[in-house]
């Protein structure tokens, strides 16, 4: 599910699990890109008494890549702190938190911000505060009031971290149930009636990293690109969470202490890379290396499991996926090079040569003024694989691009099978919803308010 | 040796080996205790990690820095001394 519990290790490190990257021209300040990155991932909303908060013991990254190299260029860095208000109570609040300093949170979180680019680091936030989880009517009743207190402006930026509505929405119980899709489980080698999408994700939250960042500071020139052809309107994005190499658990104090260089443990460019194309074998090993060498990997982009396994799953429906052998070309170009100019009219988002799963932006590209939740395949480049919008519905993108709809871009000899267009797991995003100004995801569901769902054995 | 010299590293280990000892009564350890810290040395806690067994390679992992050096002599005194 994007990258939520996608490798075995992150799976059991919830912390640090990268779940969602988005990178886009913000809507109402195209001049800034805003950036954000998602972790712990499903998160019932009613998790306490010890509610959901980033860890103090984690290195949060997100990383630009300006100049084609993959490397990291930029790199904003996120370092969180934890305080205990009142050491004799074991309430996460002991009263309505009507403000972020009200000595009713009992555990607050602050956090900095660091830029570091050309080895030297500036700090460009610090002692700036988290909002709390949304926990009910009565320990958070004006959570939207609340959650906007720690909307910070810092110099030229916005920040937030804290809890958010998960945007990322999927069918988990079918995909996960041997790829079936519920629109079109009549379909599947083992069928059963069609029936509508369910979004697996529905009442659940994150933890979102977001910052919003003048253009000018992330392009490779030092300025803002109006040619969408210009090599250098493009920058490759990816998010990264890192834990110190060692941990021991120190008995006297009753936790783990770190020790030593702080070392990747999850990253997300693209979403689904980890989770649909990388064995699972290799998963963590993924995750621990920098995107400069996933030349290792492109094996599993060039010929991806799941596009052999389509027309296995669905008889009948994918022949002219099936009779594919050639490399997939299309897929290499969207997740692991961009596109370059000549594939698709007026546009490109290519970084060169060098092949690195990276979230590729064209920041000259301007905001859409008709977004269309399929970003590019829907004739709208200012969306997913353009960047990634919190609405685009990268879901299903990818399942039509695997499915064969893009191989025409490189292929023209190539015809798609009806479905490559049409398939989708029937879901919307049915959480909290999106929103207009920064953070753009939208306010977490409370506990409080927020009902669990249905179980069924069979 | 990246960032420290052997004599550095002998006190930090002697100090780590001597703790060891305390609770595991590991015997012929003790002397190492002996070496005196530097005024370079760390004063914060440090992980000593023999990766492999059969190389001279040790790492050390104090703050947020990882000090690698190879030493087989040192090497094998930890090992002798993680020993049964």
């Amino acid at each position: 599910m994007s990258s939520h519990r996608e490798a075995p290790e992150t799976a059991k490190d919830p912390v640090a699990d990268n779940t969602d990257v988005y990178a886009f021209v913000s809507p109402d300040n195209p001049d800034a890109v805003t950036l954000i990155a998602n972790f712990i991932p499903a998160q019932k909303p009613d998790g306490g008494p010890n509610f959901y908060e980033f860890g103090d013991d984690v290195l949060y990254e997100i990383n630009i890549s300006n100049r084609g190299t993959a490397e990291d260029d930029i790199t904003y860095q996120f370092r969180f702190h934890t305080k205990i208000r009142n050491h004799k109570t074991f309430l996460y609040n002991t009263g309505p938190i009507h403000h972020l300093t009200d000595s009713t949170w009992n555990r607050p979180q602050f956090y900095s911000v660091t830029r570091v680019r050309g080895g030297r680091s500036t700090v460009i936030g610090s002692g700036l505060a988290c909002p709390p989880c949304n926990i009910g009517p009565r320990s958070t009743p004006d959570y939207a009031g609340l959650a906007a207190e720690a909307f910070h402006t810092v110099g030229s930026h916005k920040v937030f971290a804290g809890q958010r509505a998960d945007g990322f929405f999927v069918d988990l119980g079918s995909v996960f149930d041997l790829g079936t899709l519920r629109p079109f489980e009549s379909l599947h080698l083992i069928p059963s009636a069609d029936a509508a999408g369910v979004d697996g994700l529905k009442t659940f939250n994150v933890h979102s990293i977001a910052i919003q960042v003048p253009i000018k500071e992330l392009t490779r020139h030092g300025n803002r690109p109006t040619d969408v052809m210009d090599p250098g309107a493009v920058i490759g994005v990816y998010a990264s969470a890192s834990r110190q190499k060692s941990r021991v658990f120190d008995q006297g104090k009753g936790r783990f202490v770190g020790h030593g260089p702080y070392q990747q443990v999850s990253r997300l460019g693209n979403p689904l890379f980890n989770e649909v194309l990388v064995p699972m074998a290799r998963k963590d090993e993924w995750n621990a290396v920098d995107p400069r060498e996933d030349s290792s990997f492109a094996r599993g982009v060039d010929h991806p499991e799941l596009g052999k396994l389509l027309p296995v799953l669905y008889p009948g429906v994918f022949p002219n996926l099936a009779a594919y052998a050639k490399p997939r070309a299309d897929l290499h170009a969207i997740l692991l090079t961009g596109i370059p100019k000549g594939v698709v009219p007026g546009f490109q988002n290519y970084t060169g040569a060098v092949e690195a799963d990276l979230l590729r932006l064209n920041v000259a590209i301007p905001p859409s003024t008709k977004p269309n939740k399929l970003g590019l395949i829907g004739g709208d480049p200012a969306g997913f694989p353009n960047g990634r919008r919190v609405f685009d519905d990268t879901t299903t993108v990818e399942l039509r691009a695997i499915a064969g709809a893009t191989i025409p871009l490189v292929d023209p000899s190539y015809t798609p099978d009806g479905a490559a267009s049409l398939v989708d797991d029937g879901t919307t995003d049915t959480n909290g919803g999106t929103s207009s100004a920064f953070p753009y995801l939208g306010n977490p569901g409370g506990g409080y308010q927020t009902q669990p769902g249905t179980s069924a054995v069979s | 040796m990246n960032s420290t010299s052997r004599r550095r590293f002998l006190g930090v280990a002697g100090a780590g080996v001597a703790a060891t000892a305390a609770t595991t009564a590991v015997p012929g350890v003790a002397s190492a205790a002996s070496t005196a810290r530097s005024s370079h040395a760390a004063t914060e806690s440090v992980v000593a990690y023999v990766s492999d067994a059969t190389s001279s390679e040790l790492t050390l992992l104090v703050g947020e820095r990882e000090v690698v050096l190879h030493d087989r002599d040192l090497v094998h005194r930890i090992l002798n001394a993680a020993g049964r």
